[in-house]
C-alpha cells in the first residue's frame, strides 16, 4: 500500500525533487488538520463528524514562470509526479509579469506550544458541551435548538528552497446555537475560543434562548426605507466591518473590487475605528506564525482613528505598490489573519441610552454586495431584532434589511463598546475580535407583499 | 485511475462499520483534478493545478448519524476512520431524540460517465490562459466606442476538471461517475467620472473542452462588457412604485433557487439545517398549499444532459429523477433523501450531493427553473405591459433564512412603455414576498435558458454546481424602488 510521509518529510522530499527538475524556487507547505464536529437540530444531534485531512500547497517558479498546485495525496510516488507535472505545465507558460523572487535567505520559525492540546482529540467534549449549549437555552425560555460544535487544531509545515523552515499549530473551539420559541422567533449565540479555558458554551445557549424568548410576536415595521441608529452586535459588526479587511487586500485593491481603491492615507471611517490585521497573538483563531510565501507574520494596523493605514501584502502585490510584504500571502491573494477592531468606552447600556430611534442587531446573514467598487451592500437581520425608541428597548421586529454602503456605514460609527469578543462562524471567515458597533443613519428596508403566517 | 485504485477501501470501510456494529454504513471514493487560470487586468497570475483525493465514510449507530473523512489512504487508516466514525455516532446516540433510519429507498448499481469530445483532464493551462486573453483583449477593445466608459479591471478565471466518485452502501448501492466540467467566472468593473458599475459572469456546464466552443464564451463575455458599458453611460433613475415586471431567464432562475428551491429542501423543512442555511416558511404538511398563481411553474431536474448540476445517480447510491415543485401555483413536492423521505414517509427523489470527500452528502438543489410559457417570444411578453420594467440581469441579491423576504437589485434593465422596452433603467429594486413574488406570475415566454451558479448550504460549508434558469417571466403589479 501506499508509502506515506510526515510532513517534514514530504517538504523536504518536494523540495529536492523540484529542484532536481530544475525549479529556481520551490515552497512546500503541508497542512494538517483534525477537527470533531457535532450538529443538532430540534435540540437532537444530528451528526458528529471526524475529518483528518493533510493537504500539500506546491509553488514553483523558473525564469520568472511560476505555477502553484495543490494535492491531498503525500504519497510519495504520487508527489514525486504531481511536481513533475507541476514543472512540464509551468515550463509551458509565458513569464509571468507578478513574479518576484523569494527573499534571498530564508527563515527559520520554531514551533510555539501555544495551542491547547485538549483541542487535539477533542471527541469526549463534544457531547457535554453540547448538552450545556442546549440546556442553558432552554433554561432561558428555547423550545428548541440547533447548532453545531466544531474544535481541532491545525498545523503549518512549510519548506523552500532558499532555507525557509517552519511549523506552527493553531486550536480552536466554536460553537455556533440558534435556538426557537416558535418559527418565527429565534434568538443566536456564538463562543469561539482558541483554548478550551476560554469556551463559555452556557453563555452563547442562554443567549440564543432568551432572544428567543424576547422575539415572540415579533411586528413588522411599518415604515421602511427609512434611516436609523443602529447597534450592531459583535456578531453583525464582525460580519460588515470585519469585510474591510477583505477590501484592504492589495489582490482586491489591483481587481477592483474594492472602495478602498486609492484611499491609502484617506479617511475611510469614524475617527473611532480602529481595525487591525493580526498574525499570531493571545486569542487568535487562526494563529499563523508565516505565511504561505515563508515570510512573517505581524501586526498590520489597517486603519487607524478612520484613516486607512495599509493594504494587506504578499511579496508581488508589494512590489508593484512598492513596500514591503505584510505577511499576508496568499501565494495569488494575500488576506488577514485574524482582525481586530479597536474597543471603544462605552456598555451597551449606554449605547442604547444614546438612541432616539433605532434598531439593535444581534445576527445577520447573507451580506451581498451590489457593486465591491462602491460598498455599497445589502444584508438581512435575522433572530434577536429590537426597535429603539428614547434610549429604551421597546419591540421585537422581524423581516428587515439593511440597504447601505460599507463606507458611509464606517464614517457613522459615533461608539464602540468596552466589551470585545471573537466571532467566527458561517457568516464570519476571518477570526474578528469585535465590539458592539452604534452606526447613525443606516438605511432599512422591507418587502413588498404580505407573509404566510408563521406556526411552530 | 486512482478511483479503481481505492474502491476496494470503500467495499472494505463499508463491512469495517458493519462488523463494528453500525446499522448502516456508506463510504465514498471522491476527488478531482483541475486546471485553472487567472487573469487580472489583462495579466496572467500563476496557473493553478488542483488533485484532491479521499474517503468519506458515513453510519448509522443506535440511530445515531457518524461521518468521517480522511485523505490518508491506506487500509490501516481508512481502519481507524471507520472505528472512530462509529465510535462518536455511539457515543452521540444518547442526545439523538428522533432516531435516525435511511428506509427503503431502491439503490442503485450504475456507472455514470458524462461524453467528452475534447478531454478536460490534463487541460494546458497554456491553453485557458489564451482563451481567457482573447476575451480579455476583446472587452479592451469595446472602449473605444463607449463615450468615456472604461473597465480598467477585469477579473477572469477559467477551470477545467474532472470529479470522480464511488459510493457503496450496506444496502447494495454500488455507483461510479466521472464528470467532467468547464467553468468560467469573472468580474468586470466599468467606471466612468465618480460611477462605477460591477457585473460578474459566470458560465459552466460539464462535459469536455468543447463546452467553450458550444456556449460562445467570447462572444456572452463581450455582449455583458458592451451593456455594462451602456449601463453606466446612459441608465437612467429608475421609477419606483406598482407596475408590471418581466423577468429575464437570469432573474426567473434565481428567484426559482432562493425562494423555491431553499424552502423545498425537505432538511431544511425538518430543521436539520436551523443553525446555519436557516429552515423554511414551509413545514411538513404544506404539500398542497398555493403559494402561486396558476402561471407558477417551478421544477428542479438533475438528468439535464450538459448542466452544471447533472447528477443523475445522488450520493447516496439512489437513482434522481426531475422534480416538479410547483405546479399551477401549489407545492407538490420537497427534495429529499434517504433519511428524510423515510422520516415523512414519502418517496425518496434522490436529491443527496455532497462537494467533496470531507464532506457529507446533504439535500441540494441541482438545476432548478420556472417552466417555460406559451408566449412564443420575450417581445410577445413584453407587448402585455403598459408601463412597467423589464430586468434582464441582476447584482445584489438575498433572502431571509425562511426564505420568505427576498431582494433583488437589477444592473441591465429597461423601461417599458406601451408593450416595448425604451431606455435603460439603473438598479431597479424588486424586494418582495415570496408568496407574493409567485401569486404575481401572469405569464411565461418559450425561452428556456440556465445560469451558472455555485450553492452553498451545510456546516462546514459545501459549494456545489447548480444550474438557475427558466424563461421571461411576467409579474404583475408588484413594487419596484427605483435605485440613486
Amino acid at each position: 500500500m501506499a508509502k506515506m510521509m510526515g510532513p517534514e518529510d514530504s517538504n523536504s522530499f518536494g523540495v529536492d525533487v523540484a529542484k532536481k527538475l530544475g525549479a529556481d524556487e520551490a515552497i512546500l507547505m503541508t497542512v494538517i488538520s483534525n477537527e470533531r464536529m457535532a450538529r443538532f437540530a430540534n435540540s437532537s444531534v444530528t451528526v458528529t463528524k471526524n475529518v483528518n485531512e493533510s493537504g500539500l500547497v506546491v509553488y514553483l517558479a523558473k525564469g520568472g514562470r511560476r505555477i502553484i498546485g495543490s494535492s491531498s495525496n503525500p504519497e510519495k510516488s504520487s508527489l514525486e509526479r504531481f511536481i513533475e507535472l507541476l514543472y512540464k505545465s509551468m515550463m509551458s507558460l509565458p513569464k509571468d509579469a507578478g513574479y518576484v523572487p523569494l527573499p534571498p535567505r530564508g527563515s527559520s520559525y520554531r514551533p510555539k506550544p501555544s495551542h491547547d492540546k485538549k483541542l487535539e482529540g477533542p471527541e469526549g467534549l463534544l457531547a457535554g458541551y453540547v448538552e450545556e449549549a442546549i440546556h442553558a437555552a432552554e433554561s432561558a425560555g428555547a423550545r428548541r435548538t440547533a447548532g453545531s460544535l466544531e474544535a481541532g487544531v491545525a498545523s503549518h509545515h512549510i519548506m523552500s528552497s532558499t532555507g525557509t523552515v517552519g511549523s506552527d499549530t493553531s486550536s480552536s473551539i466554536l460553537l455556533n446555537i440558534r435556538a426557537f420559541t416558535d418559527r418565527d422567533a429565534s434568538g443566536h449565540g456564538l463562543s469561539c475560543s482558541a483554548t478550551v479555558r476560554d469556551f463559555r458554551p452556557g453563555v452563547a445557549g442562554e443567549r440564543a434562548g432568551s432572544h428567543s424568548k424576547r422575539m415572540r410576536n415579533a411586528r413588522q415595521l411599518n415604515e421602511e426605507g427609512k434611516t436609523y441608529q443602529v447597534l450592531m452586535s459583535p456578531t453583525v459588526a464582525s460580519n460588515l466591518l470585519g469585510l474591510v479587511g477583505d477590501f484592504a487586500s492589495a489582490f482586491s485593491i489591483e481587481a477592483g473590487t474594492s472602495y478602498l481603491v486609492d484611499k491609502l492615507g484617506k479617511k475611510v471611517a469614524s475617527e473611532t475605528l480602529d481595525l487591525t490585521d493580526v498574525g499570531r497573538g493571545d486569542g487568535c483563531l487562526q494563529a499563523r506564525t508565516f505565511d504561505d510565501e515563508g515570510q512573517p507574520t505581524r501586526s498590520t494596523k489597517v486603519v487607524e482613528g478612520g484613516v486607512l493605514k495599509s493594504y494587506l501584502h504578499n511579496l508581488s502585490t508589494a512590489k508593484r505598490f512598492r513596500t514591503k510584504s505584510t505577511g499576508n500571502a496568499g501565494l495569488i491573494e494575500p488576506g488577514p489573519w485574524n482582525l481586530e477592531i479597536g474597543a471603544g468606552d462605552s456598555t451597551y447600556e449606554e449605547m442604547v441610552k444614546e438612541m432616539t430611534h433605532g434598531l439593535v442587531l444581534t445576527s445577520n446573514w447573507y451580506t451581498r454586495f451590489k457593486n465591491y467598487r462602491t460598498g455599497e451592500f445589502s444584508t438581512v437581520p435575522r433572530d434577536g431584532t429590537y426597535l429603539v425608541e428614547s434610549g429604551e428597548v421597546t419591540l421585537p421586529i422581524k423581516g428587515v434589511r439593511i440597504s447601505d454602503s460599507l463606507e458611509r456605514m464606517s464614517s457613522s460609527i459615533r461608539l464602540l463598546s468596552k466589551e470585545r469578543e471573537w466571532v467566527q462562524w458561517w457568516e464570519v471567515d476571518t477570526p474578528t475580535l469585535c465590539p458592539w458597533v452604534l452606526v447613525d443613519g443606516v438605511t432599512v428596508t422591507k418587502a413588498y407583499g404580505e407573509s404566510p403566517p408563521q406556526g411552530s | 485511475m486512482l478511483l479503481e485504485e481505492y474502491k476496494d477501501l470503500a467495499d472494505y470501510c463499508v463491512r469495517e462499520a458493519r462488523r463494528l456494529g453500525a446499522e448502516y454504513a456508506e463510504a465514498r471514493i471522491h476527488g478531482g483534478k483541475g486546471t485553472g487560470f487567472l487573469l487580472k487586468n489583462g495579466e496572467p497570475q500563476p496557473s493553478m493545478i488542483d488533485d484532491s483525493f479521499g474517503i468519506a465514510a458515513r453510519v448509522i449507530v443506535d440511530g445515531a448519524m457518524g461521518f468521517g473523512a480522511t485523505n490518508l489512504l491506506s487500509r490501516e487508516r481508512v481502519k481507524d476512520l471507520t472505528a472512530t466514525t462509529v465510535k462518536m455516532a455511539k457515543s452521540s446516540a444518547p442526545l439523538v431524540k428522533e432516531r435516525i433510519a435511511m428506509g427503503d429507498s431502491r439503490t442503485a448499481t450504475r456507472k455514470v460517465r458524462v461524453a467528452e469530445k475534447e478531454p478536460v483532464e490534463g487541460a494546458d493551462p497554456n491553453w485557458l490562459k489564451s482563451i481567457l486573453l482573447e476575451i480579455d483583449r476583446s472587452v479592451v477593445k469595446l472602449e473605444g466606442g463607449a463615450g468615456g466608459v472604461k473597465i480598467p479591471n477585469r477579473i477572469m478565471v477559467a477551470s477545467a476538471g474532472v470529479e470522480e466518485k464511488y459510493v457503496v452502501t450496506s444496502d447494495g448501492a454500488k455507483v461510479e461517475s466521472r464528470v467532467p466540467r468547464f467553468n468560467y467566472f469573472g468580474i468586470l468593473t466599468a467606471l466612468k467620472g465618480g460611477d462605477a458599475a460591477q457585473r460578474m459572469i459566470q458560465q459552466g456546464e460539464t462535459g469536455g473542452l468543447e463546452i467553450v466552443k458550444r456556449i460562445r464564451l467570447l462572444e456572452l463575455v463581450e455582449d455583458e462588457a458592451q451593456t455594462l458599458m451602456e449601463v453606466l453611460g446612459s441608465a437612467e433613475k429608475a421609477p419606483t412604485g406598482i407596475m408590471d415586471v418581466v423577468l429575464s431567464p437570469e432573474l426567473s432562475g434565481i428567484a426559482a433557487h432562493e425562494s423555491v428551491g431553499h424552502p423545498q429542501e425537505a432538511d431544511r423543512i425538518l430543521g436539520r439545517e436551523g443553525a446555519q442555511a436557516g429552515e423554511s416558511y414551509l413545514s411538513r404538511d404544506s404539500l398542497g398549499m398555493k403559494v402561486g398563481s396558476e402561471e407558477a411553474h417551478v421544477s428542479d431536474d438533475p438528468t439535464i444532459a450538459h448542466s452544471n448540476g447533472y447528477s443523475p445517480v445522488d450520493d447516496e447510491g439512489v437513482v434522481s429523477r426531475k422534480r416538479r415543485l410547483i405546479v399551477g401555483g401549489k407545492i407538490t413536492e420537497f427534495l429529499q433523501n434517504r433519511s428524510t423521505s423515510s422520516l415523512l414517509g414519502v418517496k425518496n427523489n434522490g436529491s443527496s450531493r455532497s462537494a467533496g470527500f470531507d464532506r457529507e452528502p446533504i439535500i441540494r438543489m441541482s438545476n432548478t427553473f420556472v417552466e417555460p410559457g406559451d408566449y412564443a417570444t420575450t417581445e410577445e411578453l413584453i407587448k402585455e405591459v403598459k408601463d412597467g420594467i423589464y430586468i434582464k440581469s441582476f447584482t445584489e441579491w438575498n433572502i431571509d433564512d425562511k426564505r420568505l423576504n427576498q431582494r433583488y437589485t437589477g444592473l441591465e434593465a429597461y423601461r417599458i412603455r406601451n408593450g416595448e422596452t425604451t431606455s435603460l433603467v439603473k438598479a431597479p429594486v424588486l424586494e418582495i414576498t415570496t408568496p407574493a413574488l409567485w401569486g404575481s406570475v401572469r405569464g411565461r415566454s418559450k425561452r428556456l435558458e440556465f445560469e451558472a451558479a455555485n450553492c452553498g448550504k451545510g456546516d462546514p460549508m459545501q459549494g456545489i454546481p447548480v444550474w438557475t434558469g427558466g424563461p421571461d417571466t411576467l409579474l404583475a403589479g408588484v413594487r419596484i424602488v427605483g435605485g440613486s
